[in-house]
């Protein structure tokens, strides 16, 4: 296959940029060094340089995201209302995990990461089409992307009306006979819903994610590909998944992190959490305990849970990736 | 790889010993934070905070209870500081533990007045004047001592749609007393209407709490009733169980507007009642979802309010409601006779009708004329006086959060009565 070509010379690629780099970052060393005698000011600014440019970047990093990561984490070890402030181990992680809605909560999230794969093969396959030039591809590039800027508030209460169980959706399943769906009542149902609605609101920005890797393609392989007589799944699973694998990595994870993080707005107008916590997610729980429950710390501990949970199944869909796209 | 796993590893083993430091931090009273509006009673000032002076349905009242005030004293000045809701004990909760700040000071009854008695000031001795006339004293009260006067009354009265009943062939003036002729004349409704028995939404886990409340009087003798106040709550009794059956039986003969789990109380179940969709709902007094709200679709002589039907023979029905804000004073003023004046004023009857009729509430004044207002609020005023506490509000945020999600389970059938009863049973006893 011609796809087999491709990564063979990206091995040997590495070590080989590696030493060219090396080669280049040595002059300057080798300069101060034989100049020794008369440390020239010049050459002294210049190896302050880069530690000043990235300053910046790394204090903010630093203040105002891994300092309060570290208190987040430090408070989940501390108590809530009588035993504010006092430090109580782990008791908060041993509530977490004896709590059922909490529990819950990370079944959800076991489903959402089920869902992942078609979350990202929507978006895939619709720029593929774009991609490919479907007709009107012009026109539905804009339409898809359209609903991206909604505010989640706005696109729940929209479905709200639409799924409602007088409203238009169960109407129309009416017209054909089949009987009404509570959609977002149902507790088996809900959570597909919301996900669904979430999907529909978010996939656009993914979307323009995979566009923006078509552009990176070769398209000789894909003209290769037809070519050679490859059917259009053919050319989907042998030249464009391989040939966006990164652009796929990066969706996969934005997409997870997406659905963990900002599902908050259409749960809360959508469902707030029920039909009897069939729907909560782990950031509603944090919400309930911190902003109605008034138990700060055990929220920060439920915090600490989510990314430690995001952490892991980051990290595992790259490795999973990075392997996948080794062996192509 | 065993280094990246190694530092976060000893980074949590050490914040898990020491559990330092906390975002929220432990009392002190020796706390200077200067909040807003500080305590000047000397000066011929106070300084009254509240969420609701700000409101243009609350301005009348505001005005005439400044004026009653001033009749009697007229050198001091009363600031109003409107805070925003959401807010509002945050910043209240930081004026207490700086230890100045208002001196007169709206709270919610119940649960936000009676954490928070340490830094007020028991009003017994000046309000001896007010307490027949005004009603709803106990969500202010605690240990035998007042700590605020009631301005408004929040309850759980029953309304009906009266046009319902009309077109059905029944009564309007003549509301069932039974649940039995209850369930009948919904029958009757829904046959030559379509419309639901009750509307109901359940989406935030409220209408549990309504229904209990709304309800409860007729399930639980007066004993039970008590009791269930008083903090001796027994889950497992007949009457407790009786009332998460009736709802999970109410939803499952169909009683209910259809897809009450997703329906949301504020303010879909309210317009499915207002558009005539469902001939009854458990609304509420004061606020919102009470009558004044209906009055736009349903204008005085079409609603009606009925006690709640008996359930279980051998109960008396009640209305039942709580005081629902009120004006206590704080520790530190420099006055306290002042700043009860001003509680007073607050609560004067020529006030409180002012804010009865732009705002809509059930003034804590049981002397006010209502007879205008329709058959509804003449009904609730004159229940008041054999009216009792909610049962719902005396349990704690986190139960009645639990509650919620048993409900909507109880409703789609996920859950058995005797689980759920068992829940709440453990959550209570927890707090």
């Amino acid at each position: 296959m011609p796809t087999r070509s491709s990564s063979p010379p990206a091995r040997p690629a590495a070590p080989e940029r590696a030493g060219r780099a090396g080669a280049r970052w040595r002059p300057p060393h080798a300069g101060t060094g034989t100049a020794a005698g008369r440390p020239s000011r010049a050459a002294r600014s210049e190896r302050l340089a880069p530690f000043v440019l990235v300053a910046p970047a790394v204090l903010i990093l630093v203040f105002l995201r891994l300092y309060p990561l570290v208190l987040g984490v430090n408070f989940s070890f501390t108590g809530d209302g009588d035993r504010n402030g006092s430090p109580v181990g782990l008791d908060n992680y041993v509530y977490l995990f004896q709590d059922p809605l909490f529990r819950d909560a990370l079944g959800n999230v076991g489903l959402l990461v089920l869902l992942l794969p078609v979350a990202v093969a929507i978006p895939g396959l619709l720029a593929t089409f774009i991609y490919l030039r479907v007709p009107g591809h012009r026109l539905f590039r804009s339409v898809y992307f359209f609903p991206a800027v909604l505010s989640p508030v706005i696109v729940g209460a929209i479905f709200n009306l639409l799924l409602a169980y007088d409203g238009p959706a169960n109407a129309v399943l009416g017209a054909f006979g089949l009987g009404p769906v509570d959609w977002l009542g149902d507790p088996a149902v809900a959570m597909i819903t919301v996900v669904g609605v979430h999907v529909w609101a978010t996939f656009g920005m993914a979307l323009v994610v995979f566009l923006a890797g078509f552009a990176t393609l070769n398209s000789s392989l894909l003209d290769a590909a037809r070519v050679d007589g490859a059917t259009l799944p053919q050319t989907i699973w042998h030249v464009i998944i391989p040939g966006l694998s990164r652009t796929i990595q990066f969706v996969f994870v934005t997409t997870m992190i997406g659905m963990l993080t900002s599902m908050f707005g259409l749960l809360y107008v959508m469902t707030s959490g029920g039909p009897g916590g069939a729907t909560y997610l782990p950031e509603f729980y944090i919400w309930i305990q911190q902003g109605k429950m008034n138990r700060p710390a055990l929220a920060s501990a439920a915090s600490t849970v989510l990314f430690l949970v995001m952490l892991v199944v980051g990290l595992a869909q790259i490795g999973l990736l990075r392997r996948s796209g080794r062996e192509d | 790889m065993r280094q990246r796993t190694l530092w976060p590893a000893l980074l949590v083993a050490a914040l898990t010993l020491t559990g330092c430091g906390s975002a929220t931090r432990p009392e002190t009273s020796s706390s200077t934070g200067a909040t807003g509006g500080a305590s000047g009673a000397a000066q011929g000032k106070l300084v009254v905070w509240d969420w609701k002076s700000g409101d243009k349905a609350a301005a009348p009242y505001i005005e005439k209870a400044k004026a009653d005030f001033a009749k009697q004293h007229p050198g001091v000045t009363v600031e109003f500081v409107a805070q925003p809701f959401e807010q509002y004990y945050t910043l209240l909760g930081a004026a207490i533990q700086a230890g100045k700040g208002p001196d007169v000071i709206l709270f919610n009854g119940g649960g936000q007045i009676r954490d928070r008695v340490d830094a007020l000031l028991p009003l017994d001795e000046y309000v001896s004047g007010d307490r027949e006339r005004l009603a709803g004293w106990d969500a202010f009260s605690k240990d035998g001592k007042t700590y605020a006067a009631p301005v408004t009354l929040q309850g759980h009265p029953i309304y009906y749609n009266r046009s319902l009943y009309q077109k059905a062939g029944l009564d309007p003036t003549k509301p069932a007393t039974t649940w039995d002729k209850l369930v009948g004349d919904c029958a009757a409704i829904k046959k030559s209407t379509g419309a639901a028995c009750f509307a109901v939404g359940n989406k935030e886990g409220f209408a549990i709490q309504f229904f209990m409340s709304g309800l409860g009087s007729g399930i639980l003798t007066p004993q039970e009733y008590d009791d269930w106040i008083a903090g001796k709550r027994d889950w497992s009794s007949a009457g407790v169980k009786r009332i998460f059956q009736l709802w999970k039986d109410t939803g499952e003969s169909g009683l209910n507007n259809k897809g009450a789990n997703s329906t949301a109380m504020f303010n879909d179940a309210f317009a499915v009642f207002q558009s005539g969709k469902a001939a009854h709902v458990i609304g509420l007094m004061s606020d919102v979802g009470h009558w004044k709200d209906f009055a736009e679709f349903l204008p005085g002589d079409q609603l009606g309010v009925m006690k709640a039907p008996v359930v279980q023979p051998g109960t008396t029905p009640s209305l039942a409601y709580d005081g629902g804000i009120g004006y206590g004073v704080a520790k530190w003023t420099k006055d306290p006779k002042l700043a009860a004046d001003l509680v007073r004023s607050l609560s004067s009857t020529e006030a409180l009708t002012a804010f009865y009729s732009s705002a809509g509430a059930i003034a804590s004044d049981t002397t006010i004329d209502v007879s205008q207002a329709g058959p509804a609020v003449t009904t609730i005023v004159s229940d008041l006086k054999g009216g009792k506490p909610a049962l719902h509000v005396a349990l704690s945020s986190k139960t009645l959060e639990l509650m919620g999600r048993l409900s909507q389970k109880l409703l789609d059938g996920s859950v058995s009565v005797d689980e759920a009863v068992r829940q709440l049973a453990a959550s209570d006893k927890t707090g």
